[in-house]
């Protein structure tokens, strides 16, 4: 004989497992859980990291660093003199 | 949120409650504030089995839920200051568990798409880092999930895959048992709006659990 009479309707399922839900146990710390927060709250504050990073704080990489920004930023000395057209009141012979 | 502090500080309940929270908390809350250790105490002893099983049903890990809740309460004693009672006691400490909880979530989701990624370029046979966790399975056999337990985890998978507030909405009213009012309380949002996630929350998860229910 088919038992699908006694077949719990989806909404009978829904009900029993929204009720096995919340008939779980609750979950729990484990025991001892104000010893260790408060081991955690007087636990000494690790540094805070430099703003800079570690690589850029050593000397030899600062020089360096250096060294390339002001190769970088050159100030037109490399760079061949700016020479106007003489229609535009400039000098066709390049300043000394 | 209700007041369910009985609290036996007796030196500290003589304090004028500030609006919106209800005496006991008042008294809690003033005790915090002047630093004492008892309260702090009594406060974690009140609410750290709530707190732990919220963010356990968020999280699905013991050692993660401890470290959350832990974080909750280390905030809890060094922002106490800035308390105004604007919400009450309970409220605030569900709306920092369940954020931190989430924002852990989206921590290990983000470790779990960088570690994916990397696997990629490594060798297949590379031991999965102890960190990250597996994505339980959600494609067991159907003739299996017509037990109960097996029925609950599954449950459990398919409420972790509900957007977020879904999901903390559906765990705090059916795990923790919370009213319509206080989940609005700690979601920072209106009745009607709880109402519509756990009206959406519950239509998704049947509709996905449907097929594994003994019935089909």
């Amino acid at each position: 004989m088919p038992d699908s009479a006694f077949d719990p309707t989806p909404d009978e399922e829904w009900a029993a497992l929204m009720r096995r839900l919340r008939a779980q146990p609750p979950a729990r710390p484990r025991p001892f859980f104000y010893a260790r927060l408060t081991a955690r709250l007087t636990a000494p504050v690790p540094a805070r990291p430099m703003p800079l990073p570690a690589w850029l704080r050593r000397p030899a990489y600062a020089v360096l660093l250096g060294a390339v920004v002001l190769t970088l930023s050159g100030d037109g000395r490399v760079l061949p003199p700016l020479v106007l057209p003489a229609a535009l009141g400039g000098s066709s012979v390049p300043p000394r | 949120m209700a007041c369910s502090l009985p609290l036996l500080l007796t030196d500290d309940l003589q304090v004028d409650a500030p609006s919106g929270i209800c005496s006991a908390d008042a008294a809690l809350v003033a005790a915090l504030q002047r630093g004492s250790e008892a309260a702090f105490r009594a406060l974690v002893e009140q609410y750290q089995d709530r707190i732990y099983g919220t963010v356990f049903s968020l999280l699905q890990n013991a050692e993660e839920a401890e470290d959350v809740a832990q974080e909750v309460f280390v905030e809890v004693y060094q922002t106490i200051a800035r308390f105004r009672g604007e919400a009450t006691l309970g409220t605030w400490l569900y709306r920092l568990a369940t954020s931190r909880a989430l924002k852990s979530l989206r921590k290990a989701r983000a470790q779990k798409r960088f570690a994916f990624l990397t696997s990629l370029l490594s060798q297949p046979d590379n031991p999965r880092p102890d960190n990250i966790r597996p994505e339980p399975p959600d494609h067991a056999h159907p003739l299996a999930l017509l037990e109960a337990q097996q029925q609950l985890q599954l449950l459990r998978v398919q409420v972790a895959r509900l957007p977020e507030q879904q999901q903390v909405a559906f765990l705090l009213r059916h795990e923790q048992d919370l009213s319509y009012e206080q989940i609005a309380a700690v979601l920072g949002t209106s009745l009607s709006a709880v109402e519509s996630l756990l009206f959406r929350a519950r239509q998704t998860l049947r509709k996905r659990l449907q097929p594994h229910f003994r019935h089909a």
